[in-house]
């Protein structure tokens, strides 16, 4: 999994996103964001870059 | 049995799991004959025993039957078919297609099944996606279809008939009807078990016992076999039924139907023009309630948005059942081995059930007969366990994903089953993940003793030519190694080699053909022609031409690949008929 910066332009994907959420309920963004990740994983596709991925955001959840 | 259709006796309906002992097909009835033991009170030691005559049990002693080797199978009741709660089997994949091939019984069951090609999914009102088989690019290179789907009691059937005929021309297996056992114990020497018929009690004695009662077998508890198990909340009723106005021979699966409260049903076709429907019920749902003929037809009518008249459609089984998944940490205790589902229950989804069963029986065969007739050594038969539990559990990993995938926990579960299937209307990728089940495909063994780890897998029904330029299968050439293991010995041989051969071919316990591309010379006394490289390719013997040989088992895995004949041959041999390794 990379760690280092990756994005070709990071606030401009950040805004995207923030974007993409407009106007949308709670349970439509947390549709999209379900969406967002299958669509993603599938650009990865590599099964131990993904699992990396998955480790990492669960280590990011508060105590 | 009848190669046409099987009569039907009138469904009973009784409002409860009794239901599912199902009287909607008329089932041969096979005559109980009074054991030698009632009159003679002697209490009589049998090599080998199999209790229980299911799918699993039968192929068994169909393969045993083929080996000459004696057995004893007992059965508690008189026919083949609908006994136990449990769902019966209806799809038989390639694998399992290619041992009945083996068994003699792959024709009947062609001819009597049914198979489709085209397969839909849809969530509510939607088609998701749909594919067809003939236009799919297909990697399989046996002589078998993907899969054939026929009432598990036909084979069972065609089984029994087929046993019945080799021990005709060779006395070997002894079927005995109407025998239950009621207890059992073991010891050094031998198991002693315990039986009881209309015609009275008696006991006997066995050297080997092999399991086969199925998924509520006693001898769990006998042999204090631990399990590990999970059970789910998931319940589904099953409705088989006849339609005078047939649907589309397709298979369609609903993730989501509407006409059954937005939960999943399944909808595919078996012989006789019968077609299983099985719903998803609701996890609190009353099991008596929703088997019941209304009900059943409420969900019928609600399916295909009329009334259907009773001569419209007939029901001719119906069997509620709860999804579980449990798997015997070991599939042998002292002189018992576990198999089919007395070893491991897994939930329908990709027919894992029934298929895993007859290639357990066909795992466990071959190896009862090489240590029964002196060709390998006993240790050999631990190599069963090792090898089946492995796919067991490789079996329950992939049916609790289908079931996670159709039963979501509330919560982010559902919330990504809902993003895959939106996504997968559109997007090829998606629909990967929608996951109906994963059809039952041979296992790998990575574990066992009895395998070199450029083997333990499984070959597939390939076509060649024998020397006479006549076709020939796999089967065939496994068939005419009888039991043996079979070594294919590829590409041309320097003479030394083929010297080796030819002192190998002479040792018992192992059959030498040399493998030709088009063209090549022979140097062995048998010998074939591999002229589209299937043979090579399904043996993974790297090259177009180039030496190698591959080690067959008579369960038609690969034991074993190499390149030249030297030592390694020598050592997969031994392995591969149950000798340790003596600086192991």
């Amino acid at each position: 999994m990379k760690s280092s910066l990756h994005f070709q332009d990071a606030d401009a994907f950040y805004e995207c996103l923030l974007d993409a959420h407009q106007g949308l309920g709670r349970e439509q963004s947390e549709l999209l964001n379900a969406r967002l990740i299958l669509i993603l994983a599938n650009q990865l596709g590599d099964t131990a870059v993904l699992k990396a991925c998955i480790e990492a955001a669960r280590a990011g959840q508060p105590d | 049995m009848l190669e046409t259709q099987a009569a039907y006796a009138d469904t009973a309906f009784s409002n409860g799991y009794e239901f599912t002992q199902g009287t909607g097909y008329t089932l041969p009835e096979y005559p109980f004959v009074a054991p030698p033991e009632l009159v003679s009170g002697e209490v009589r030691r049998y090599p080998l025993v199999i209790v229980g005559g299911g799918i699993a049990g039968l192929s068994l002693a169909c393969a045993l039957a083929h080996q000459g080797v004696e057995a004893l199978l007992l059965d508690e009741d008189n026919t083949v078919g609908v006994k136990g709660a449990a769902s019966r089997g209806i799809c038989y994949a390639q694998k399992t297609l290619e041992i009945f091939k083996r068994l003699g019984v792959y024709e009947r069951i062609a001819r009597k099944g049914v198979q489709w090609s085209v397969g839909r999914t849809f969530a509510g009102e939607d088609e998701v996606y749909s594919f067809d088989l003939r236009q799919q690019q297909t990697h399989s290179l046996s002589v078998e279809p993907p899969f054939i789907n026929i009432q598990q009691f036909y084979i069972e059937g065609f089984l029994v008939e087929q046993i019945q005929a080799l021990h005709r021309s060779r006395p070997c297996i002894d079927i005995r009807w109407s025998n239950r056992i009621t207890a059992f114990e073991q010891n050094e020497a031998f198991a002693t078990l315990s039986l009881t018929t209309p015609a009275g009690d008696y006991t006997l004695q066995a050297d080997h016992v092999i399991d086969c009662t199925g998924s509520r077998s006693p001898f769990r508890a006998w042999c204090g076999a631990s399990v590990t198990a999970k059970k789910g909340d998931d319940r589904w009723c099953i409705a088989d039924v006849r339609f005078r106005d047939a649907p589309p021979v397709e298979r369609h699966t609903w993730i989501e139907a509407p006409f059954n409260d937005n939960r999943a049903v399944w909808q595919h076709l078996m012989a006789d023009g019968v077609w299983r429907i099985d719903y998803q019920m609701a996890p609190n749902c009353d099991p008596e309630q929703v088997s019941r003929e209304d009900v059943v037809r409420a969900r019928l009518n609600a399916q295909f948005k009329r009334e259907l008249g009773e001569d419209e459609c007939e029901i001719v089984w119906v069997g509620p059942y709860a999804y579980r998944s449990e798997c015997l940490d070991g599939l042998r205790h002292g002189r018992v081995f576990f198999v089919g589902d007395s070893a491991h229950v897994v939930s329908p989804f990709g027919a894992r059930g029934g298929n895993s069963g007859v290639q357990d029986a066909d795992n466990l065969a071959w190896k009862l007969a090489a240590v029964l007739q002196g060709r390998a050594s006993p240790g050999l038969l631990d190599s069963y366990s090792a090898e089946r539990h492995e796919a067991a559990q490789q079996n329950v990993l992939v049916t609790n994903r289908t079931a996670r995938f159709l039963r979501p926990a509330d919560g982010a579960e559902r919330l990504f089953r809902t993003a895959a299937l939106g996504l997968a209307r559109k997007h090829l990728f998606a629909r990967q993940l929608v996951n109906t089940g994963r059809m039952s495909a041979p296992n790998t063994y990575s574990r066992s003793a009895a395998c070199d780890k450029t083997g333990g897998i499984a070959t597939q029904n390939v076509i060649f030519s024998w020397a006479d330029g006549q076709p020939g299968e796999l089967v065939d050439l496994l068939r005419w190694a009888g039991g043996q293991l079979l070594l294919l010995v590829f590409g041309a041989l320097p003479a030394s080699a083929a010297r080796r051969l030819q002192a190998l071919a002479g040792h018992s316990g192992l059959r030498c053909v040399q493998v030709l591309a088009p063209g090549q010379q022979p140097q062995a006394a048998e010998h074939v022609i591999d002229r589209q490289g299937h043979l090579r390719a399904t043996c993974r013997v790297a090259g177009a031409s180039a030496s190698g040989w591959a080690l067959l088992r008579p369960d038609s895995y690969v034991a074993a690949t190499g390149q030249r004949l030297d030592t390694s041959l020598v050592r997969a041999v031994g392995a591969a008929i149950g000798l340790q390794e003596e600086n192991a």
